[in-house]
C-alpha cells in the first residue's frame, strides 16, 4: 500500500471482434472491429440510443464487453484485473453526462481526490492545481459547498474538471456542454483545445448533439449505426460561428 | 402431481437463490479483502479515516440506544430470573441463567438488530444512492476501487462497532439492569457479582468474538451488497434497502442460531450423551 502507480502511454487503440449487449436489450456492439484515430478529437454523433454513452464506458474500462478485444498498444485490456488495468485507468480521464461527484464530499475535495489517492503530486502541488481550476472557470467561493448546494452548471463544471485533474493521455467527455451555460461552455471548449495544444492531452472522444459546441473543435466524426462503429470521411461542416 | 412436481421445483428455485446470494456475498468479502490488499495506491490513512467514521455512526452515535436497550433488557432478565428461580429454589444460579440468556444469546441479537436498523440501512441506501449517482463508476474511472474503498472500510468499521457494542451492552445490562431493579429485590451485590464470575467460562469468551465479529460481517457485507446491486436507477435504492434489512436480519440470526447449536451439540457430546 502507498505506491505511486504510473500512467501509461496510449499509442493506439482497437475493437477486434467486440460485442456489447445491455442485459435483455439486443447487442449495442455487434463484431466490431474498429482502430480509432489518435491524437485527435472524435465526435461521437449518433441517434440516441445507438449505443454512444456505452462506447466511451467501454473505452474507460468501465464495462465489459460480453466478447471480443479492447486493445490499448496492442495489449488486450478486457481480461485485466482492476489492479492490472490501473496504470492504464490513470492516463484516461471520465466524465459523465450526470451525476459522478461525490455527494459527501466537497467540490474541492472531489477534485483533489484523485491526486491524494493516488499521491501523483505533492499535497501542495495538487492544491495549487485544483485551485487554478477553480479560479480559470471563476467558482472559488463554491470550492466548499457539497455538490448538492450548488448550482447545476457547477456541478456539470466541477465533473468535467475532475476528469483532468490526473493529467490523463486521453479523456472521454459524455455531453459535456449540457447544462453548462454559454459562457462556461465555450471557456471549457478553449479549455480543451489549449490541453490538446500544449497540454499532456492527446486523445479526446465527445459524445454530443450539440453542433454549436462541436464546432468549436476540429477532429474526426464517428457515426454508430447498427451495432458498428463508422469513420465520417467527409470533411465537417461548420454550422455555428464561436461568436 | 403437477402440483406436487410444481411445489418441488419452486423450492429448489429458492434454495438455488438463496445459495447463490449467499455465493455472491461470500465472493465480495473476499475481493473487497483482496482489493484493500492488492491496492497498492490506498494508503493507510484513508482507510482509517473511513473506517474511523463508520465506528462513529455505527458505534458512538447507538450507545443511547443500545444502554436503554441495555438497562430495560438487564432489568427484565433480573427480576425474571429472581422471581422465577426463587421459586425453584435456585437464587444461586442467576449468574448462570444471566450468562446464558443474556451474555451469549440475546446481546448478541439485539446489539445486531440496533445496528440492522441504525447503521445497516443507512450503509445500504448510501452506497445505493451512490450506484445511482454514478460515484461508484465515478471512483472507478478515477481508478480508485470501490471494494477498497467503500465496501472494506465500512466492514471492518461494522465488525469493530458491533464487538464493541455488544460488550457494552452486556456491560451496562449486567451492571446497569441490576441496580435499576434494586428496588425491587433484595439481592446483594456481592452475592450477584460472585453467582455471576463463577457462571463465566472460556467458551463465554468464543462465542462472544464469534457471534459479533460475524453478525458485524454479515450485516455490512450484506448491505454494500445491497447497495451495490442498484442498477441506475434511485427508485430501486428503498427497496435494495428493504431487502438489505431483511437478508440481515435471516443472515444473523441463522448463524447465531447455528453457532448455539453447536456449543448445545459441543456440550452433550461433552456430558457423554452422543
Amino acid at each position: 500500500m502507498g505506491q505511486i502507480i504510473h500512467q501509461v502511454q496510449i499509442e493506439s487503440l482497437k475493437f477486434e471482434g467486440l460485442t456489447f449487449q445491455h442485459e435483455g436489450h439486443d447487442a449495442t456492439f455487434n463484431h466490431v472491429d474498429f482502430e480509432f484515430p489518435t491524437n485527435q478529437i472524435l465526435w461521437l454523433n449518433s441517434t440516441e440510443g445507438a449505443g454512444k454513452s456505452t462506447l466511451l464506458q467501454i473505452l474507460a474500462g468501465l464495462v465489459v464487453p460480453k466478447s471480443g478485444k479492447y486493445l490499448i498498444n496492442d495489449v488486450n485490456v478486457t481480461e485485466m484485473s482492476f489492479e492490472e488495468f490501473l496504470p492504464f485507468r490513470l492516463a484516461i480521464g471520465f466524465s459523465f453526462d450526470y451525476g459522478g461527484l461525490i455527494s459527501n464530499r466537497t467540490l474541492f475535495d472531489n477534485l483533489m481526490l484523485p491526486l491524494v489517492y493516488h499521491k501523483l503530486l505533492s499535497p501542495e502541488d495538487s492544491k495549487e492545481q485544483v485551485m487554478s481550476l477553480f479560479e480559470r472557470f471563476d467558482f472559488v467561493k463554491f470550492k466548499d459547498e457539497r455538490p448538492a448546494h450548488v448550482p447545476g452548471r457547477l456541478r456539470k463544471l466541477a465533473c468535467l474538471l475532475r476528469a483532468f485533474v490526473l493529467q490523463p493521455q486521453m479523456v472521454l467527455l459524455d455531453d459535456p456542454s449540457v447544462g453548462l451555460g454559454q459562457e462556461t461552455m465555450y471557456e471549457f471548449a478553449d479549455f480543451l483545445n489549449e490541453k490538446m495544444k500544449f497540454g499532456n492531452l492527446k486523445h479526446l472522444v465527445i459524445s454530443s448533439y450539440d453542433e454549436k459546441f462541436m464546432n468549436l473543435f476540429d477532429g474526426t466524426v464517428l457515426h454508430i449505426e447498427e451495432g458498428q462503429i463508422y469513420k465520417n470521411t467527409e470533411p465537417q461542416e461548420k454550422k455555428v460561428a464561436h461568436l | 402431481m403437477n402440483y406436487l412436481l410444481s411445489q418441488i421445483d419452486g423450492m429448489g428455485r429458492f434454495v438455488t437463490k438463496q445459495l447463490e446470494y449467499t455465493f455472491h456475498v461470500l465472493m465480495m468479502v473476499y475481493l473487497s479483502f483482496r482489493a484493500t490488499i492488492l491496492d497498492q495506491a490506498q494508503g493507510l490513512r484513508t482507510i482509517v479515516s473511513v473506517i474511523s467514521a463508520q465506528i462513529y455512526f455505527t458505534g458512538f452515535q447507538a450507545l443511547p440506544l443500545i444502554t436503554t436497550l441495555a438497562l430495560t433488557t438487564g432489568g427484565i432478565l433480573i427480576l425474571q430470573g429472581m422471581g422465577n428461580l426463587t421459586l425453584l429454589g435456585g437464587t444461586g444460579m442467576i449468574g448462570n441463567f444471566l450468562v446464558v440468556v443474556l451474555v451469549r444469546e440475546v446481546a448478541p441479537l439485539l446489539t445486531a438488530l440496533v445496528v440492522i436498523a441504525r447503521s445497516g440501512t443507512a450503509v445500504a441506501s448510501e452506497v445505493g444512492n451512490m450506484r445511482a449517482n454514478r460515484e461508484i463508476d465515478a471512483l472507478e474511472s478515477m481508478g480508485i476501487n470501490p471494494l477498497s474503498f467503500i465496501v472494506f472500510p465500512r466492514v471492518l468499521g461494522g465488525v469493530i462497532s458491533v464487538m464493541c457494542l455488544a460488550f457494552y451492552f452486556i456491560v451496562i445490562s449486567l451492571i446497569g439492569g441490576f441496580l435499576i431493579t434494586r428496588f425491587l429485590h433484595s439481592m446483594p451485590l456481592n452475592f450477584y457479582t460472585e453467582s455471576l464470575l463463577n457462571a463465566f467460562a472460556k467458551e463465554d469468551v468464543l462465542i462472544f468474538i464469534l457471534k459479533n465479529s460475524f453478525s458485524g460481517m454479515i450485516i455490512f457485507v450484506v448491505c454494500c451488497y445491497q447497495g451495490l446491486s442498484v442498477k441506475k436507477s434511485p427508485h430501486e435504492v428503498p427497496q435494495a434497502t428493504t431487502q438489505a434489512v431483511v437478508n440481515s436480519i435471516i443472515f444473523v440470526t441463522m448463524f447465531n442460531l447455528a453457532v448455539t447449536a453447536l456449543v448445545y451439540i459441543g456440550k452433550l457430546k461433552e456430558i457423554g450423551v452422543i
